[in-house]
Protein backbone atom coordinates (compact mmCIF):
# COMPACT_ATOMS: atom_id res chain seq x y z
CA UNK A 1 0.00 0.00 0.00
CA UNK A 2 2.85 2.30 0.89
CA UNK A 3 4.64 1.48 -2.38
CA UNK A 4 1.10 2.28 -4.00
CA UNK A 5 1.31 5.83 -3.11
CA UNK A 6 4.72 6.43 -3.25
CA UNK A 7 4.94 5.50 -6.95
CA UNK A 8 1.53 7.55 -7.46
CA UNK A 9 3.47 10.32 -5.46
CA UNK A 10 6.22 10.35 -8.14
CA UNK A 11 3.82 9.97 -10.77
CA UNK A 12 2.02 13.19 -9.78
CA UNK A 13 5.55 14.67 -9.39
CA UNK A 14 6.92 13.83 -12.52
CA UNK A 15 3.79 14.60 -14.44
CA UNK A 16 3.89 18.11 -12.69
CA UNK A 17 8.00 18.38 -13.27
CA UNK A 18 7.63 17.34 -17.07
CA UNK A 19 5.10 20.53 -17.53
CA UNK A 20 6.83 22.65 -14.94
CA UNK A 21 6.34 26.62 -17.04
CA UNK A 22 3.75 27.24 -19.90
CA UNK A 23 1.39 24.43 -20.18
CA UNK A 24 1.48 22.85 -23.84
CA UNK A 25 -1.58 24.34 -25.87
CA UNK A 26 -2.42 24.66 -29.48
CA UNK A 27 -1.91 27.13 -31.32
CA UNK A 28 -4.85 28.77 -34.18
CA UNK A 29 -2.72 31.38 -35.24
CA UNK A 30 -4.21 34.76 -36.73
CA UNK A 31 -3.21 38.06 -37.94
CA UNK A 32 -5.90 40.28 -35.76
CA UNK A 33 -5.10 42.38 -32.21
CA UNK A 34 -7.04 39.79 -30.73
CA UNK A 35 -5.91 36.89 -28.18
CA UNK A 36 -8.39 34.32 -27.10
CA UNK A 37 -7.12 31.91 -24.59
CA UNK A 38 -9.88 29.27 -24.68
CA UNK A 39 -9.46 26.61 -21.63
CA UNK A 40 -11.66 23.43 -22.06
CA UNK A 41 -13.37 21.93 -19.20
CA UNK A 42 -12.23 19.05 -16.74
CA UNK A 43 -14.11 16.89 -19.38
CA UNK A 44 -11.37 17.96 -21.91
CA UNK A 45 -11.44 19.35 -25.10
CA UNK A 46 -14.31 18.48 -27.57
CA UNK A 47 -14.31 18.35 -31.61
CA UNK A 48 -16.63 21.10 -31.92
CA UNK A 49 -14.01 23.63 -29.56
CA UNK A 50 -11.52 22.66 -31.96
CA UNK A 51 -14.02 23.67 -34.74
CA UNK A 52 -14.72 27.21 -32.81
CA UNK A 53 -10.61 27.68 -32.28
CA UNK A 54 -9.86 27.11 -36.46
CA UNK A 55 -12.87 29.52 -37.20
CA UNK A 56 -11.56 32.65 -34.89
CA UNK A 57 -8.44 32.21 -36.37
CA UNK A 58 -9.94 32.44 -40.24
CA UNK A 59 -11.57 35.53 -38.81
CA UNK A 60 -8.32 37.28 -37.63
CA UNK A 61 -8.79 36.38 -33.66
CA UNK A 62 -5.51 33.99 -32.69
CA UNK A 63 -7.01 31.20 -29.96
CA UNK A 64 -4.30 29.34 -27.82
CA UNK A 65 -6.46 26.25 -26.71
CA UNK A 66 -5.67 24.25 -23.81
CA UNK A 67 -6.81 21.06 -22.37
CA UNK A 68 -5.41 21.03 -19.03
CA UNK A 69 -7.03 17.75 -17.66
CA UNK A 70 -4.79 16.47 -20.88
CA UNK A 71 -1.87 18.64 -20.40
CA UNK A 72 -1.07 17.72 -16.71
CA UNK A 73 -2.13 13.81 -17.50
CA UNK A 74 -5.32 14.51 -14.81
CA UNK A 75 -8.21 12.62 -14.69
CA UNK A 76 -10.91 14.36 -16.57
CA UNK A 77 -12.69 15.45 -12.92
CA UNK A 78 -13.65 18.45 -11.54
CA UNK A 79 -11.31 18.27 -8.55
CA UNK A 80 -8.54 18.12 -11.15
CA UNK A 81 -8.66 21.79 -12.26
CA UNK A 82 -8.32 22.66 -8.81
CA UNK A 83 -5.36 21.27 -8.59
CA UNK A 84 -3.48 22.69 -11.79
CA UNK A 85 -0.68 25.14 -10.85
CA UNK A 86 -1.78 28.29 -11.30
CA UNK A 87 2.03 29.33 -11.16
CA UNK A 88 2.15 27.57 -14.80
CA UNK A 89 -0.99 29.72 -15.97
CA UNK A 90 0.01 32.51 -14.81
CA UNK A 91 3.05 32.38 -16.29
CA UNK A 92 1.00 31.48 -19.82
CA UNK A 93 -0.99 34.71 -19.12
CA UNK A 94 1.62 36.94 -19.05
CA UNK A 95 2.98 34.90 -22.11
CA UNK A 96 -0.46 35.98 -23.86
CA UNK A 97 0.13 39.24 -23.06
CA UNK A 98 3.87 39.51 -23.98
CA UNK A 99 2.15 39.38 -27.34
CA UNK A 100 1.36 42.96 -27.10
CA UNK A 101 -2.59 41.94 -28.38
CA UNK A 102 -5.66 42.20 -26.49
CA UNK A 103 -5.77 38.83 -24.27
CA UNK A 104 -9.30 37.33 -23.79
CA UNK A 105 -9.35 34.03 -21.34
CA UNK A 106 -12.40 31.31 -22.19
CA UNK A 107 -12.87 28.72 -19.37
CA UNK A 108 -15.08 26.37 -19.00
CA UNK A 109 -17.31 24.85 -16.26
CA UNK A 110 -14.43 24.18 -13.29
CA UNK A 111 -11.70 25.37 -15.84
CA UNK A 112 -12.48 28.67 -14.14
CA UNK A 113 -10.45 28.13 -10.91
CA UNK A 114 -7.57 27.43 -11.79
CA UNK A 115 -7.76 30.60 -14.88
CA UNK A 116 -9.21 33.25 -11.34
CA UNK A 117 -6.40 32.17 -9.28
CA UNK A 118 -3.87 32.44 -11.61
CA UNK A 119 -5.08 35.82 -12.61
CA UNK A 120 -5.30 36.37 -8.68
CA UNK A 121 -1.25 35.66 -8.96
CA UNK A 122 -0.81 38.62 -11.99
CA UNK A 123 0.69 41.83 -11.02
CA UNK A 124 -2.31 44.72 -11.00
CA UNK A 125 -1.69 45.96 -14.15
CA UNK A 126 -1.61 43.15 -16.06
CA UNK A 127 -5.13 41.90 -14.19
CA UNK A 128 -6.33 45.36 -15.24
CA UNK A 129 -6.14 44.53 -18.47
CA UNK A 130 -7.45 41.23 -18.88
CA UNK A 131 -10.96 40.02 -19.94
CA UNK A 132 -12.36 36.94 -18.77
CA UNK A 133 -15.22 34.99 -19.87
CA UNK A 134 -16.00 32.09 -17.74
CA UNK A 135 -19.19 29.49 -19.49
CA UNK A 136 -20.85 28.24 -16.52
CA UNK A 137 -18.24 28.40 -14.06
CA UNK A 138 -18.27 26.03 -11.07
CA UNK A 139 -16.72 27.56 -8.12
CA UNK A 140 -18.20 25.18 -5.05
CA UNK A 141 -16.27 23.91 -2.34
CA UNK A 142 -19.54 22.51 -1.28
CA UNK A 143 -23.33 22.25 -2.75
CA UNK A 144 -25.51 20.17 -0.29
CA UNK A 145 -29.18 20.51 -0.84
CA UNK A 146 -30.91 22.48 2.27
CA UNK A 147 -27.76 23.70 3.17
CA UNK A 148 -26.02 26.98 1.88
CA UNK A 149 -23.58 26.79 -1.23
CA UNK A 150 -19.79 27.39 -0.48
CA UNK A 151 -17.63 29.14 -2.59
CA UNK A 152 -13.93 28.69 -3.30
CA UNK A 153 -11.21 31.12 -2.05
CA UNK A 154 -9.57 32.63 -5.52
CA UNK A 155 -7.48 35.18 -4.44
CA UNK A 156 -7.46 38.93 -5.25
CA UNK A 157 -9.30 39.92 -8.53
CA UNK A 158 -9.60 43.44 -8.37
CA UNK A 159 -9.32 44.97 -11.09
CA UNK A 160 -10.16 41.64 -13.03
CA UNK A 161 -13.09 42.06 -15.44
CA UNK A 162 -15.02 38.84 -15.84
CA UNK A 163 -18.31 37.90 -17.66
CA UNK A 164 -20.13 34.80 -17.14
CA UNK A 165 -22.18 32.77 -19.57
CA UNK A 166 -25.20 30.73 -18.03
CA UNK A 167 -27.11 28.71 -20.15
CA UNK A 168 -30.52 28.86 -18.96
CA UNK A 169 -31.24 25.26 -18.94
CA UNK A 170 -29.27 24.30 -15.81
CA UNK A 171 -29.96 23.75 -12.27
CA UNK A 172 -27.16 26.09 -11.94
CA UNK A 173 -28.83 29.44 -13.42
CA UNK A 174 -30.74 30.27 -9.93
CA UNK A 175 -27.42 30.66 -8.41
CA UNK A 176 -25.96 32.89 -10.83
CA UNK A 177 -26.68 35.88 -8.64
CA UNK A 178 -24.81 34.18 -5.62
CA UNK A 179 -21.74 33.33 -7.93
CA UNK A 180 -21.70 36.72 -9.35
CA UNK A 181 -21.02 38.17 -5.81
CA UNK A 182 -18.75 35.82 -4.96
CA UNK A 183 -16.84 37.02 -7.71
CA UNK A 184 -17.11 40.47 -6.75
CA UNK A 185 -16.86 40.12 -3.15
CA UNK A 186 -13.13 38.93 -4.75
CA UNK A 187 -13.05 42.54 -6.64
CA UNK A 188 -13.88 41.71 -10.02
CA UNK A 189 -15.96 43.57 -12.06
CA UNK A 190 -18.54 41.17 -12.95
CA UNK A 191 -21.34 40.66 -16.14
CA UNK A 192 -23.21 38.05 -17.21
CA UNK A 193 -25.68 36.85 -19.94
CA UNK A 194 -27.76 33.85 -20.01
CA UNK A 195 -27.71 31.75 -23.23
CA UNK A 196 -31.34 31.05 -23.67
CA UNK A 197 -32.82 27.47 -24.91
CA UNK A 198 -29.26 25.59 -24.13
CA UNK A 199 -27.74 23.40 -21.31
CA UNK A 200 -24.10 23.65 -20.22
CA UNK A 201 -21.88 21.40 -21.92
CA UNK A 202 -24.36 21.94 -24.70
CA UNK A 203 -21.81 21.58 -27.85
CA UNK A 204 -20.62 18.39 -26.23
CA UNK A 205 -24.02 15.85 -25.30
CA UNK A 206 -24.63 12.90 -26.02
CA UNK A 207 -28.65 13.76 -26.84
CA UNK A 208 -28.29 17.54 -27.82
CA UNK A 209 -31.67 18.91 -29.13
CA UNK A 210 -31.57 20.60 -32.87
CA UNK A 211 -30.84 23.78 -31.51
CA UNK A 212 -28.04 22.86 -29.36
CA UNK A 213 -26.48 21.26 -32.61
CA UNK A 214 -26.56 24.69 -34.45
CA UNK A 215 -25.45 26.45 -31.70
CA UNK A 216 -22.64 24.62 -30.83
CA UNK A 217 -21.97 24.84 -34.36
CA UNK A 218 -21.69 29.00 -34.43
CA UNK A 219 -19.86 29.35 -31.20
CA UNK A 220 -17.18 31.40 -32.72
CA UNK A 221 -19.87 33.78 -33.60
CA UNK A 222 -21.70 33.50 -30.53
CA UNK A 223 -18.01 34.33 -28.53
CA UNK A 224 -17.82 36.86 -31.09
CA UNK A 225 -20.94 38.44 -30.40
CA UNK A 226 -20.24 38.52 -26.50
CA UNK A 227 -17.05 40.14 -26.61
CA UNK A 228 -18.50 43.01 -29.06
CA UNK A 229 -21.52 43.11 -26.46
CA UNK A 230 -19.40 43.34 -23.22
CA UNK A 231 -16.85 45.75 -24.48
CA UNK A 232 -13.85 44.63 -22.67
CA UNK A 233 -10.71 46.13 -24.01
CA UNK B 1 -46.39 0.22 18.66
CA UNK B 2 -43.58 -1.75 20.07
CA UNK B 3 -44.04 -4.16 16.51
CA UNK B 4 -44.10 -0.88 14.89
CA UNK B 5 -40.70 0.15 16.40
CA UNK B 6 -39.21 -3.42 15.74
CA UNK B 7 -40.73 -3.24 12.33
CA UNK B 8 -39.52 0.60 11.50
CA UNK B 9 -35.37 -0.76 13.44
CA UNK B 10 -35.45 -3.97 11.14
CA UNK B 11 -36.43 -1.63 7.60
CA UNK B 12 -33.46 0.42 8.28
CA UNK B 13 -31.34 -1.99 9.41
CA UNK B 14 -32.13 -3.62 5.95
CA UNK B 15 -31.80 -0.15 3.92
CA UNK B 16 -28.02 -0.02 6.01
CA UNK B 17 -27.08 -3.62 5.14
CA UNK B 18 -28.49 -3.20 0.95
CA UNK B 19 -26.55 -0.23 0.93
CA UNK B 20 -29.25 2.33 0.81
CA UNK B 21 -26.13 5.32 0.81
CA UNK B 22 -24.42 3.59 -2.22
CA UNK B 23 -27.08 4.92 -4.16
CA UNK B 24 -26.99 8.26 -2.81
CA UNK B 25 -29.51 8.55 0.11
CA UNK B 26 -28.52 10.84 2.83
CA UNK B 27 -30.70 10.12 6.07
CA UNK B 28 -31.25 13.49 7.39
CA UNK B 29 -32.18 13.77 11.26
CA UNK B 30 -36.26 14.88 10.76
CA UNK B 31 -35.09 18.47 10.29
CA UNK B 32 -38.01 21.01 9.76
CA UNK B 33 -39.02 20.84 5.70
CA UNK B 34 -38.32 24.59 4.56
CA UNK B 35 -41.45 26.52 2.78
CA UNK B 36 -42.85 24.79 0.01
CA UNK B 37 -45.02 27.43 -2.18
CA UNK B 38 -45.46 26.56 -5.61
CA UNK B 39 -48.49 26.74 -7.69
CA UNK B 40 -49.92 23.54 -9.71
CA UNK B 41 -50.88 23.20 -13.62
CA UNK B 42 -54.17 24.58 -12.84
CA UNK B 43 -52.82 27.42 -11.26
CA UNK B 44 -54.29 26.55 -7.59
CA UNK B 45 -51.73 27.26 -4.93
CA UNK B 46 -49.64 23.92 -3.39
CA UNK B 47 -48.17 23.86 -0.01
CA UNK B 48 -46.68 21.09 2.41
CA UNK B 49 -49.78 21.17 4.24
CA UNK B 50 -51.35 19.58 1.89
CA UNK B 51 -50.02 16.88 1.77
CA UNK B 52 -49.71 16.28 5.73
CA UNK B 53 -50.57 12.83 7.04
CA UNK B 54 -48.40 11.24 4.27
CA UNK B 55 -45.52 10.23 3.15
CA UNK B 56 -43.87 12.93 0.13
CA UNK B 57 -41.19 12.08 -2.33
CA UNK B 58 -41.06 15.60 -3.21
CA UNK B 59 -38.93 15.56 -6.74
CA UNK B 60 -37.52 18.83 -8.32
CA UNK B 61 -36.53 18.11 -12.16
CA UNK B 62 -36.60 20.06 -15.64
CA UNK B 63 -38.03 18.67 -18.66
CA UNK B 64 -34.58 18.94 -20.39
CA UNK B 65 -32.85 16.84 -17.94
CA UNK B 66 -32.38 13.84 -18.98
CA UNK B 67 -31.85 11.78 -15.97
CA UNK B 68 -35.09 13.66 -14.39
CA UNK B 69 -36.54 12.28 -18.04
CA UNK B 70 -34.81 8.95 -17.15
CA UNK B 71 -36.51 8.48 -13.59
CA UNK B 72 -40.01 9.58 -14.54
CA UNK B 73 -41.74 6.77 -15.45
CA UNK B 74 -40.49 4.91 -12.28
CA UNK B 75 -41.81 7.48 -10.12
CA UNK B 76 -45.24 6.69 -11.86
CA UNK B 77 -44.89 3.07 -11.76
CA UNK B 78 -44.90 3.84 -7.96
CA UNK B 79 -47.44 5.79 -7.92
CA UNK B 80 -49.79 2.80 -9.43
CA UNK B 81 -48.31 0.70 -6.55
CA UNK B 82 -48.53 2.45 -3.71
CA UNK B 83 -52.68 3.37 -4.56
CA UNK B 84 -54.44 3.45 -1.39
CA UNK B 85 -51.15 3.93 0.43
CA UNK B 86 -50.61 7.17 2.08
CA UNK B 87 -48.10 8.10 -0.24
CA UNK B 88 -48.07 11.52 -2.29
CA UNK B 89 -45.42 11.74 -5.18
CA UNK B 90 -45.10 15.26 -5.78
CA UNK B 91 -43.05 16.69 -8.94
CA UNK B 92 -42.07 20.33 -9.17
CA UNK B 93 -40.20 21.62 -12.48
CA UNK B 94 -37.01 24.21 -11.70
CA UNK B 95 -37.21 27.70 -13.17
CA UNK B 96 -39.22 26.71 -16.50
CA UNK B 97 -42.58 27.53 -18.19
CA UNK B 98 -46.20 26.03 -17.71
CA UNK B 99 -45.43 26.18 -21.68
CA UNK B 100 -42.74 24.17 -21.29
CA UNK B 101 -43.76 21.84 -18.73
CA UNK B 102 -47.12 21.50 -20.88
CA UNK B 103 -45.46 20.09 -23.59
CA UNK B 104 -43.63 17.37 -21.93
CA UNK B 105 -46.40 16.25 -20.43
CA UNK B 106 -48.42 15.94 -23.28
CA UNK B 107 -45.83 13.14 -24.38
CA UNK B 108 -45.41 11.77 -20.83
CA UNK B 109 -48.37 11.25 -18.90
CA UNK B 110 -48.12 11.28 -15.50
CA UNK B 111 -50.98 10.45 -12.70
CA UNK B 112 -49.32 12.85 -9.82
CA UNK B 113 -49.18 16.22 -9.17
CA UNK B 114 -46.58 18.47 -11.32
CA UNK B 115 -46.18 21.92 -9.39
CA UNK B 116 -44.55 24.96 -11.08
CA UNK B 117 -41.69 26.64 -9.44
CA UNK B 118 -41.10 29.38 -12.70
CA UNK B 119 -39.41 32.31 -10.70
CA UNK B 120 -36.82 29.27 -8.73
CA UNK B 121 -37.69 30.73 -5.70
CA UNK B 122 -38.71 26.53 -3.84
CA UNK B 123 -35.44 25.75 -6.06
CA UNK B 124 -33.27 28.13 -3.77
CA UNK B 125 -35.40 27.86 -0.38
CA UNK B 126 -34.51 24.01 -0.71
CA UNK B 127 -31.31 24.67 -2.04
CA UNK B 128 -31.39 22.11 -4.81
CA UNK B 129 -27.94 22.35 -6.79
CA UNK B 130 -28.73 19.55 -9.45
CA UNK B 131 -31.61 17.82 -10.66
CA UNK B 132 -33.33 15.57 -10.16
CA UNK B 133 -32.93 15.78 -6.52
CA UNK B 134 -35.54 14.14 -4.20
CA UNK B 135 -37.09 15.08 -0.91
CA UNK B 136 -38.18 12.30 1.33
CA UNK B 137 -40.58 13.72 4.09
CA UNK B 138 -42.37 12.19 6.66
CA UNK B 139 -46.00 12.39 7.61
CA UNK B 140 -44.97 15.64 10.00
CA UNK B 141 -43.42 17.38 6.78
CA UNK B 142 -40.00 16.87 8.30
CA UNK B 143 -37.45 15.75 5.43
CA UNK B 144 -35.79 12.46 6.39
CA UNK B 145 -33.93 11.68 3.23
CA UNK B 146 -32.53 13.47 0.22
CA UNK B 147 -31.45 12.28 -3.22
CA UNK B 148 -29.51 13.62 -5.00
CA UNK B 149 -29.66 12.30 -8.70
CA UNK B 150 -31.76 9.75 -10.20
CA UNK B 151 -32.96 6.45 -9.08
CA UNK B 152 -35.27 3.56 -10.35
CA UNK B 153 -38.46 4.36 -7.40
CA UNK B 154 -40.18 1.57 -7.85
CA UNK B 155 -37.25 -1.40 -6.90
CA UNK B 156 -34.54 -1.60 -4.89
CA UNK B 157 -33.30 0.96 -2.47
CA UNK B 158 -35.30 3.49 -3.53
CA UNK B 159 -38.20 1.53 -3.03
CA UNK B 160 -36.93 0.49 0.31
CA UNK B 161 -36.55 4.00 1.63
CA UNK B 162 -39.88 4.86 0.69
CA UNK B 163 -41.62 1.54 2.73
CA UNK B 164 -39.59 2.17 5.69
CA UNK B 165 -41.15 5.92 5.95
CA UNK B 166 -44.53 4.05 5.48
CA UNK B 167 -43.75 1.21 8.39
CA UNK B 168 -43.38 5.01 10.43
CA UNK B 169 -47.36 5.92 10.25
CA UNK B 170 -49.65 4.47 12.62
CA UNK B 171 -51.52 1.38 11.52
CA UNK B 172 -55.07 3.14 10.42
CA UNK B 173 -52.78 5.71 8.18
CA UNK B 174 -51.15 3.09 6.36
CA UNK B 175 -54.17 2.05 4.11
CA UNK B 176 -55.96 4.96 2.33
CA UNK B 177 -59.26 4.96 0.64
Amino acid sequence: MRFFRLFLSGLWLCAFAAHAGIPDYQDFPASGQRLLLWVASERGRSEPELVAARQLAAQGVEVWSLDSANAYFLPQVPSSMDALPAQDLAAWLRAAQASGKQVVVFAVARAAVPVLRAAALLESERRNRLCVVLMHPNLYTTAEPLDEPAYLDLGDLSGLRVRVLQPRRSAATPWLPGLLDHLARHGATVSDAILENLREGYWARETPTDFEIAESRRMDAMLLHQLETWGCK
Amino acid sequence: MQVRRILTGLAVGLLWITGAGAAGFETRAASPAPELKAHDLTGTPRTLADYRGKVVLLNFWATWCPPCQREMPSLERLRTKMAGRPLEIVAISSAETPDEVNAYLSKMKLGFPVLLDTDSSNTRRWKVFALPTTFVLDAEGRVRHVLTGPAEWDEGEALAVTESMLAELPAPAKQTK
